[in-house]
């Protein structure tokens, strides 16, 4: 009778260890606290993975950006840091101090576009998971282009004296050829000229011009400046170009006075794909994708620009590693890609090749897609890229001065030059 | 109810142990500890350390995880003789630092002479040149941008409306216009401190010798020129000071308007500072913490300097 009282307390404890051990708690640290589409979808992978995994419970904390790095800056060195927390590239720094877990073994990579992956592998190893993801595009609005009696080729590539006689006939109609303004941000000046340079040089050489080990004087990199400076004495940007800011910059290209192309990142359906009242286009709006020009002898016209935002790192520290990449698996499922595209109105990491989209922008998503196929990436913004004096050459040079017409080509190659090459 | 005035006799005659004549002399030294330790604290924790830390970084050159290598003076050698930016935005700020603070308090001065003399809805003149000084930079900053934008900006449409569209520009666009434009936001909004500041001086002037002038038959200017500027004269000296030392320093209504450009026109000191230290997308702290210190010695310096120059050797009375 004691031994089966003492085997009955036995299987009592150790059964009520057992149930305690699958009690565990999952921390999440996440960015983006205002944006619900976002939210919903973190949230919706957290409950499916506590419905599969029994006795877990994922808490999320949401926070502003600025709020969430002032909160890992004391949190992680004292080891009370979350499970799995919210990066961007660049910041390395959670690396170098080896505050985050290396995931290529524990995450399943199959879903993540490997170009994607490559922005996040340092030193041979993938720090974080990216989800977010953005292409440089070049819009345009289908009914202007017709009115200028311009015919997009079936690959939706302009060459480049094609695209000169878009800015002058566009001009000569008494329309804003392009829209862009450089008010408040370091980069969209320099998208048509960064494009192009792309294009021009191919990833291997404009990666070496980025990091100083190509001269701007090479006669590639003159000639596409030449170019461009024509696209600038033809007209092609607006007038007030240097205080028009992002968002005006949206609504100048889709509202008023409207312009015939418009070169801006896919996060453009941000600003875009919200309601009218609200400052985004009309549903109605004759929304197009165009490729950026083809460069004549170009290196690679099937290049273009990826850049990754959100991603997801795991905790050095973490005890629940394998929960945590679990929690990742989640987030990388090829369903929640394609309803991220769906509810977010951007691009994402997250494979969804072949799945057919839904929803009120499901044609653009389509075209969008489309005008990816046989794509060669080069990863990484300029603005991301660079540092240093060849940072603010490029946010003055590039951005600001060259397309606003302050500059001619030899000056903006030697300022280029001067704080970039390192030759 | 009447102050009681406490003489140093009185302070010393103060019976030991007396609770209410508890002086600096009588107090002590934990009571003192006590009263000033904890604003002790706060200032060597927000000013003291800071500021030592910023002369220590400028002789390093900082990398991530906060290590750090010693290089000298190789920040300074580096800034003084190889920077032109930094030079550029010297040239900026000292222009805008001089001219602004000339047309501040000289602005400041006409409007309180204007109001001062009783003109026509002084009280509505009073709140509407005041009013700018109490909005903040960035509402300030976002109103003129605006205003100076080229196609539906205020002021190129008034240019065209009177047929001066020729003259229209692209104001913050332009590296000839760009710091001008910048300096002429900057003066609407601090002209009416200025002139709040030069009014109150107006008011406390004495009638007396302000009549015995009229009475002399002492005319305005003269009386301008002779009487109240010389008797204001402590009170334009300290306007001037402070509106030299806030230009020297300008850095949020350029970061607003022009954000240093084109082409580094309105760059001034405290932008470059910030652009070395956070977005140049370096971990390296210890340049921009050269340039803040030699660009704080030389305000140092510019103040004593200017403080000298200006300072009054023989009391007026009256």
């Amino acid at each position: 009778m004691k031994s089966l009282l003492i085997a009955a307390l036995a299987l009592t404890v150790t059964g009520g260890a057992a149930a305690k051990a699958e009690d565990v708690t999952l921390t999440v640290w996440s960015h983006e606290a205002d944006e619900t589409a976002k939210v919903a979808l973190r949230e919706q992978a957290a409950r499916n993975l506590e419905a599969s995994h029994p006795g877990l419970h994922v808490k999320i904390t949401w926070y502003e950006k600025d709020g969430l790095n002032s909160a890992l800056r004391t949190a992680l060195p004292a080891g009370q840091g979350p499970d799995v927390f919210y990066v961007e590239p660049g910041q390395t720094e959670y690396i170098t101090s080896g505050m985050i877990a290396p995931l290529d073994d524990l995450v399943d990579w199959s879903n993540i576009y490997d170009w994607a992956r490559s922005v996040w592998t340092v030193d041979g190893k993938t720090w974080a998971l990216p989800e977010e993801a953005y292409t440089d595009e070049l819009y345009y609005n289908k009914d202007l282009l017709a009115k200028l009696g311009i015919t997009l080729p079936a690959n939706g590539q302009l060459s480049q004296g094609q695209f000169l006689d878009l800015v002058t006939k566009a001009r000569a109609a008494g329309m804003t050829p392009v829209s862009a303004g450089v008010g408040d941000r370091p980069y969209p000046g320099a998208y048509i000229l960064a494009e192009a340079l792309l294009r021009k040089l191919g990833t291997d050489d404009y990666g070496k011009l980025l990091t100083g080990k190509l001269s701007f004087e090479d006669p590639r990199v003159v000639e596409v400046f030449t170019w461009v400076k024509s696209l600038v004495d033809a007209g092609a940007y607006p007038k007030n170009f240097m205080t028009l800011k992002l968002g005006e910059s949206h609504q100048y290209f889709f509202q008023k006075p409207g312009s015939v192309v418009f070169p801006m990142g896919s996060f453009y359906t941000g600003r875009a794909f919200v309601p009218v009242d609200q400052g985004g286009q009309s549903p109605d709006f004759p929304l197009g994708i165009m490729q950026f020009p083809a460069m004549d002898g170009a290196a690679c016209n099937s290049c273009k620009t990826v850049a990754v935002g959100a991603s997801f790192a795991i905790n050095a520290a973490s005890k629940h590693k394998d929960l945590a990449a679990a929690y990742l698996n989640e987030l990388a499922k090829p369903e929640v890609g394609k309803q991220w595209i769906e509810t977010v109105y951007l691009q994402t990491a997250v494979k969804t090749g072949g799945i057919q989209f839904s929803g009120p922008y499901a044609a653009y998503f389509t075209e969008l897609m489309d005008r990816q196929k046989g794509a060669t990436y080069f990863t990484g913004m300029p603005v991301d890229v660079l540092s240093g004096q060849c940072k603010d050459s490029f946010v003055q040079v590039m951005n600001k001065a060259f397309p606003g017409g302050l500059l001619g080509v030899d000056e903006a190659v030697k300022m280029m030059n001067e704080g970039c090459y390192k030759g | 109810m009447p102050s009681e005035t406490i003489t140093s006799e009185s302070r010393d005659s103060a019976p030991a142990g007396d609770a209410s004549a508890i002086g600096a002399r009588t107090a002590s030294r934990g009571t003192i500890a006590a009263f000033l330790g904890p604003v002790l604290v706060i200032y060597a924790g927000f000013i003291f350390y800071p500021v030592i830390r910023t002369f220590y970084n400028s002789l390093h050159t900082v990398g991530p995880q906060n290590t750090s290598s010693f290089v000298g003076f190789q920040n300074f050698t580096q800034l003084l003789f190889h920077d032109a930016t930094f030079w550029r935005a010297v040239g900026n700020t000292v222009t805008f630092t001089v001219v602004g603070t000339v047309a501040d308090v000289l602005g400041g001065l006409l409007l309180a002479l204007c109001l001062f003399s009783q003109a026509p809805f002084g009280r509505l003149l009073r709140v509407i040149w005041f009013t700018p000084v109490l909005m903040s930079y960035v509402v300030v900053g976002i109103i003129w941008v605006w205003l100076y934008d080229y196609d539906w900006g205020l002021i190129n449409t008034i240019l065209r409306w009177i047929g001066l569209g020729a003259f229209e520009q692209s104001w913050l666009g332009d590296p000839h216009t760009a710091l001008w434009a910048v300096l002429v936001t900057h003066l609407w909004k601090w002209l009416g401190f200025n002139m709040i500041i030069c009014l109150a001086a107006l008011y406390a002037l004495p009638g007396e010798v302000l009549g015995a002038a009229e009475l002399d038959a002492c005319g305005w200017f003269a009386k301008l020129v002779y009487i109240i500027i010389p008797m204001l004269r402590p009170t334009l000296v300290n306007l001037l000071v402070l509106s030299f030392v806030g230009k020297m320093m300008m850095f949020d209504l350029v970061w607003i308007m022009t954000d240093g450009g084109p082409l580094w026109a309105t760059e001034t000191v405290s932008t470059y500072v910030y652009k070395r230290a956070f977005n140049w997308n370096s971990f390296d702290l210890g340049y921009p913490s050269a340039i803040a210190v030699l660009w704080s010695v030389m305000i140092v310096a510019f103040v004593v300097l200017m403080t000298r120059l200006l300072r009054q050797r023989e009391r007026l009375e009256f």
